[in-house]
């Protein structure tokens, strides 16, 4: 009995961390109700879960539930307007004054509702929607935006540009991820257009796979991420098919301030990768690699700089 | 002929899971192939005394306790591991061998507790009280687990389940060595208690008239059985299933005594355990399954077909 309750709970947690690292399918939409007329001044938009979100006015009073709509918020020049943020919104830097709200998985709608937001904006999650639906009934507008890669973060910036009346540096910001998408890339130096694995936990090992933002910013990078061909964001996969594929380069997301070469590169199993043997890691630090951002030209530039850096 | 078929069973289950893998090693390479020698032999030894270690272990608490459903873990020992690997990443505890060493010492102090519980008014290892001890402690200690991680702004915590959760993913010829120094002294415990468990079987007032040491060999076993487990969890994490089922299908096979339900239990396990991570390991490559899920789909239908017999019979 103990065992189960205590397995389902783990699974609990298991779940909101898959439904965070998953990109939901899109589902079939009812059709949206005829948009009811908006005041003179008001802003209407369809969010990314397909809900009609209608405001008076553009919002002035921002809770943030996730760490790239808060980046988002401060590039589009609406920061000053950001009431509430979660624990994990460190950048820029401004973003650390605004009093926080939780670690925005799970939202505690108290503690969002006493920001006295006349917006809140969740990352999109089974969750998030749920409780979107139980802020519209308290009577908090609240759009759901999804962010798991740089095509979404055109609309996302649209988005919310809209309800925060910022449409004109919206549309600048749209501008600039596309031409990063769609211009052609400049070729990478030699040293950059190594391949490389990017390995986020050692056991399991996890790597990141296509579905992935890391993976664009390989792809811009000039780069090839060795488990393009795996469709989801990440997965778990042996030790002995990361052998087999020999990257050149192991690249680690960490905090700042990590070692450049993490401790599990001195563990036996591990030296088998010709990468780890010869020690060949390129540690991406902070947030800037975290989530799809408007600093994606500069992740870029940095993941090549790391690239070449590695011997 | 049992002993035949199990054996033959274990020998084909090792070469298989040496045999295949995601990555294509030619056979006439085997022996040279870095990937085999470095990481699938010692990944398929472990997973065998693994597999075996905890097949033993719950085959002994099921005897112990008298509860078929009992397993390695029911005693709070994957709430205290649990709970030692958590604390080890919110820490920041680092090296190559923090996680392993942290959940171990966090078993070995679950353990220490439900043991120092299990004597609580002079209640000398009950059997009920012990479990209820099991269950209150590992309860407290997920509930610890919980709030670190709720609380902890350390993104790793997740993947430190990730990791309890188990695999052998950690395999290599240290993590073999350290199962082939600590294992012996529990299993051979264990095994040496095969004759006192047939008679504790029969309750403990009539194994007490029959002269068994009952209180001493309860200690026994439930320290050796634990300890084994707690092993098995630092080198591969919690893998649930094979402590359970593989003791049961044995006693379908051999009858209710542990002189040859024990080394059988011992082999069977390592045969399941091997031949659930190979299907891991090659069954949805690149990409890996967690090995106790397999452990189930693997089990549960080989334990269904021995119940019938055995309810048949």
């Amino acid at each position: 009995m103990r065992r189960w309750a205590h397995r389902t709970h783990l699974a609990g947690l298991f779940l909101a961390a898959a439904a965070l690292a998953c990109q939901p399918t899109d589902r079939a939409t009812p059709p949206p109700p005829p948009p009811p007329p908006t005041s003179p001044g008001g802003v209407a938009v369809t969010d990314d879960a397909g809900r009609r979100v209608t405001l008076s006015a553009p919002a002035r009073r921002i809770v943030s539930l996730s760490p790239a709509v808060t980046e988002l918020l401060f590039a589009l020049g609406a920061g000053d307007w950001v009431v509430g943020r979660t624990t994990w919104c460190d950048y820029p830097p401004a973003a650390r004054a605004v009093p926080s709200v939780g670690d925005g998985l799970n939202p505690n709608l108290e503690a969002v509702a006493a920001r006295r937001p006349d917006l809140v904006i969740l990352y999109r999650s089974a969750l998030n929607e749920t409780a979107a639906q139980q802020l519209a009934r308290l009577g908090i507008a609240a759009a759901v935006v999804r962010q798991d890669r740089l095509e979404d973060l055109a609309r996302a910036a649209g988005l919310v540009a809209t309800l925060t009346g910022r449409g004109a540096a919206g549309a600048s910001l749209a501008r600039g991820i596309d031409s990063l998408l769609h211009a052609p890339a400049p070729p990478a130096p030699a040293a950059a257009r190594r391949r490389v694995a990017f390995v986020v936990w050692d056991n399991p090992p996890m790597v990141i796979g296509g579905g992935s933002y890391l993976d664009e910013l390989a792809t811009l990078a000039g780069t090839e991420n060795m488990f393009h061909d795996i469709p989801a964001a990440s997965a778990t996969v042996s030790l002995e098919t990361i052998a087999a594929r020999d990257p050149d380069v192991i690249a680690v997301l960490a905090d700042s301030g990590a070692p450049a070469v993490p401790a599990w590169a001195a563990r036996r199993e591990w030296q088998v990768v010709r990468a780890v043997r010869e020690r060949r890691f390129a540690v991406l630090g902070g947030s800037l690699f975290a989530r799809p951002s408007p600093r994606a030209p500069q992740a870029v530039a940095a993941l090549r700089r790391a690239l070449a850096a590695t011997r | 002929m049992r002993w035949l078929g199990l054996g033959v069973a274990a020998a084909a289950a090792f070469v298989l899971a040496v045999v295949v893998g995601p990555a294509h090693v030619p056979l006439a390479n085997l022996m040279t192939s870095d990937i085999v020698r470095s990481l699938r032999l010692p990944r398929a030894i472990l997973a065998f005394l693994v597999g075996g270690a905890l097949a033993l272990s719950g085959a002994s608490l099921q005897a112990l306790v008298r509860n078929p459903l009992a397993d390695p873990f029911l005693l709070g020992l994957s709430g205290g591991a649990g709970l030692g690997a958590v604390l080890a990443i919110a820490l920041r505890i680092g090296g190559p061998w923090a996680l392993p060493l942290a959940a171990f010492a966090g078993a070995l102090v679950a353990m220490g507790l439900v043991y120092r519980l299990g004597l609580v008014g002079g209640s000398a290892l009950d059997p009920r009280v012990l479990i209820l001890a099991g269950v209150a402690v590992g309860a407290f200690a997920s509930a610890v687990t919980t709030a670190i991680v709720s609380l902890s702004e350390a993104t790793q915590l997740r993947n430190a389940f990730l990791w309890l959760w188990g695999g052998l993913s950690g395999a290599s010829w240290d993590t073999v060595l350290v199962a082939c120094v600590y294992f012996p002294l529990p299993v051979l415990v264990l095994l040496a208690a095969a004759r006192p468990l047939d008679v504790l079987a029969l309750g403990e007032e009539p194994a007490r008239h029959l002269g068994a040491d009952v209180e001493p060999l309860k200690r026994r076993v439930y320290l050796a059985a634990s300890l084994l487990t707690a092993a098995a969890v630092a080198v591969s994490g919690v893998i649930g299933f094979v402590g359970l089922v593989v003791p049961h299908a044995m006693r379908a096979l051999w009858g209710h005594q542990h002189r040859p339900l024990l080394p059988a239990a011992f082999l069977g396990g390592g045969t399941l355990l091997a031949l659930s991570d190979t299907v891991a390991r090659t069954f949805v490559a690149p990409r890996e399954l967690p090995v106790g899920i397999v452990t189930a789909l693997v089990g549960v239908p080989v334990f269904a077909l021995l119940l019938r017999r055995w309810t048949a019979s």
